[in-house]
């Protein structure tokens, strides 16, 4: 059993290994070069799957935090937990990677437009996510009331991208690409996002593993 | 369903009956909302202040809600009484929105003192129908969330930081949708361009107070 | 060509964080590991009493 986990691992490693040199190449030598914002312009294809990332990693706490709360299995806990954790990474990643393109672009380190602001209340729900778990008196009920987290923070998220888009309007300086995708720039895009996307999963694989190891020890420990 | 708005309202009797004898929640609230009102006018420049009246209105709102939502509930753990409630053969649904009209009637006490005194002290048209549409819409927003986390909080090592951290984030699109919409209010608008906001506001009130009835159940189980 | 450099800071840091989790990752699971062996050990040792 162990092994075949051992191998699935490993395939998808590979996996994610071959698909980020296609990126790569992708995005520094097929890609033309955007004619308005220059060669920076290739931050976009950091950018959005960081931003793709941030919102997966916590669907899958959403669908963890559900599914624990109805079945009481520990293993599903584990699932929303590690996502949760893998998934402030990308968040804080994307805000990153969202300033750096805002610097060149317009100018500014940060801006409060629809996406990043969004992005940073996301950022807040980890967060609160995570803390909640550290702040609870037992180990059973921070993985409640996280799950409890996890499900409103994804019901609110929608709300909070309505919100901002309309508090912020479109001025000009704030939208991203005017006209449409080149089919090159579209390609570029998808595999930079399925690249990532494998390591995202990678990354989550080998935490829930570390999870399950620590239980292991706790039930030992407690015999 | 008349039992059900039977024991909800037995709740909220209750709460609000406990507040009428000590009046501890709505005098700290209001004492503290004043407070924010006064101390932000220090902090923006005279001429400036006209312009973010709004927001000043809805930050002094919103960190008073959290304040008396977390009294609330911090005084029903102390008391032992959220056991006692536990121990009622109710739906937990029912004790939900007991305590979140409870809430939702402190808030909305507190806003309708703040409010004139608000005027007065900025120098406003009196008063705009809307904005009781506004208010109201807002209240209900953060009393569904509030009474939610505020029962989370409460059962924390770190309650005071833990509903803050845990309400702003979610509460945000509609502090936006409320500052925006009373902005437009003072500088005159009418009801159609609010209206965008006034949907936002409506779709989250509706959308959270199913939800965390819903899920209030995990919070208090034993 | 200006602004290589946002472009360079930008992929470096995406790369650094990723690794800078991954590694702390392995240390944590070297940590487990070594501490699921020694429990192993202790509970063969008890079982022989």
């Amino acid at each position: 059993m162990k092994e075949r986990g051992v191998m699935r691992s490993n395939s998808l490693l590979g996996l994610s290994f071959l698909l980020m040199v296609a990126a790569l190449y992708l995005v520094f030598v097929y890609v033309p070069t955007e004619k308005e914002m220059g060669i920076v312009q290739r931050i976009f294809y950091l950018m959005v799957p960081m931003g793709w990332l941030a919102l997966l990693s916590f669907l899958i706490v959403f669908i963890g935090s559900i599914l624990y709360l109805r079945k009481r299995e520990s293993r599903w806990d584990i699932l929303a937990h590690s996502s949760a954790e893998v998934g402030i990474v990308f968040t804080t990643l994307a805000l990153i990677t969202g300033a750096i393109w805002a610097k060149p672009i317009w100018g500014v380190w940060w801006t409060w437009e629809p996406r990043l602001t969004a992005t940073l209340v996301l950022w807040l729900i980890y967060l609160a996510y995570l803390m909640v778990r550290s702040f609870a008196t037992e180990e059973s009920r921070g993985a409640r009331f996280a799950a409890v987290v996890g499900i409103i923070g994804f019901i609110d998220i929608p709300i909070v991208a309505l919100a901002t888009t309309l508090w912020r309007g479109m001025h000009p300086g704030a939208v991203i690409f005017e006209g449409g995708l080149a089919p090159s720039m579209l390609l570029t895009l998808l595999v930079s996002i399925a690249a990532f996307t494998a390591l995202y999963f990678c990354l989550l694989g080998r935490r829930i593993g570390l999870r399950e190891v620590e239980a292991e020890i706790k039930k030992l420990s407690q015999d | 369903m008349k039992k059900f708005l039977g024991k909800v309202l037995t709740i909220l009797w209750k709460d609000i009956l406990s507040e009428l004898r000590t009046r501890d929640i709505v005098v700290s609230v209001l004492v503290f909302a004043l407070l924010v009102i006064v101390i932000f006018n220090f902090a923006f420049e005279p001429e400036r202040v006209g312009l973010v009246a709004a927001g000043i209105l809805w930050v002094a709102l919103t960190f008073a809600g959290v304040l008396g939502l977390s009294r609330s509930f911090v005084l029903e753990k102390d008391k032992d009484c959220l056991e006692g409630l536990m121990l009622c053969p109710v739906d937990r649904e029912v004790i939900y929105f007991g305590k979140m009209l409870g809430s939702l009637t402190f808030i909305l006490v507190v806003a309708v003192i703040v409010l004139p005194i608000f005027f007065i002290l900025f120098n406003l048209p009196i008063f705009r129908p809307e904005l009781v549409l506004i208010v109201v819409l807002a209240t209900i927003g953060f009393a569904s969330v509030g009474t939610l986390f505020s029962a989370l909080a409460v059962n924390t090592k770190a309650r005071e930081i833990m509903l803050p951290i845990l309400f702003f984030p979610i509460v945000a699109p509609v502090i936006i949708a409320a500052v925006k919409a009373t902005g437009l209010v003072f500088a005159g608008e009418s009801w159609s361009s609010l209206s965008s906001w006034l949907q936002i506001m409506a779709a989250f009130d509706i959308i959270f107070l199913v939800v965390s009835s819903l899920v209030f159940e995990f919070i208090v189980e034993e | 060509m200006e602004n290589l450099g946002y472009l360079f800071a930008a992929f470096t840091i995406v790369w650094a964080v990723i690794f800078g989790y991954v590694f702390s990752l392995s240390r944590r699971q070297r940590h487990l590991w070594r501490e699921l062996d020694s429990l192993k050990e202790t509970m063969r040792g008890k079982g022989q009493d």
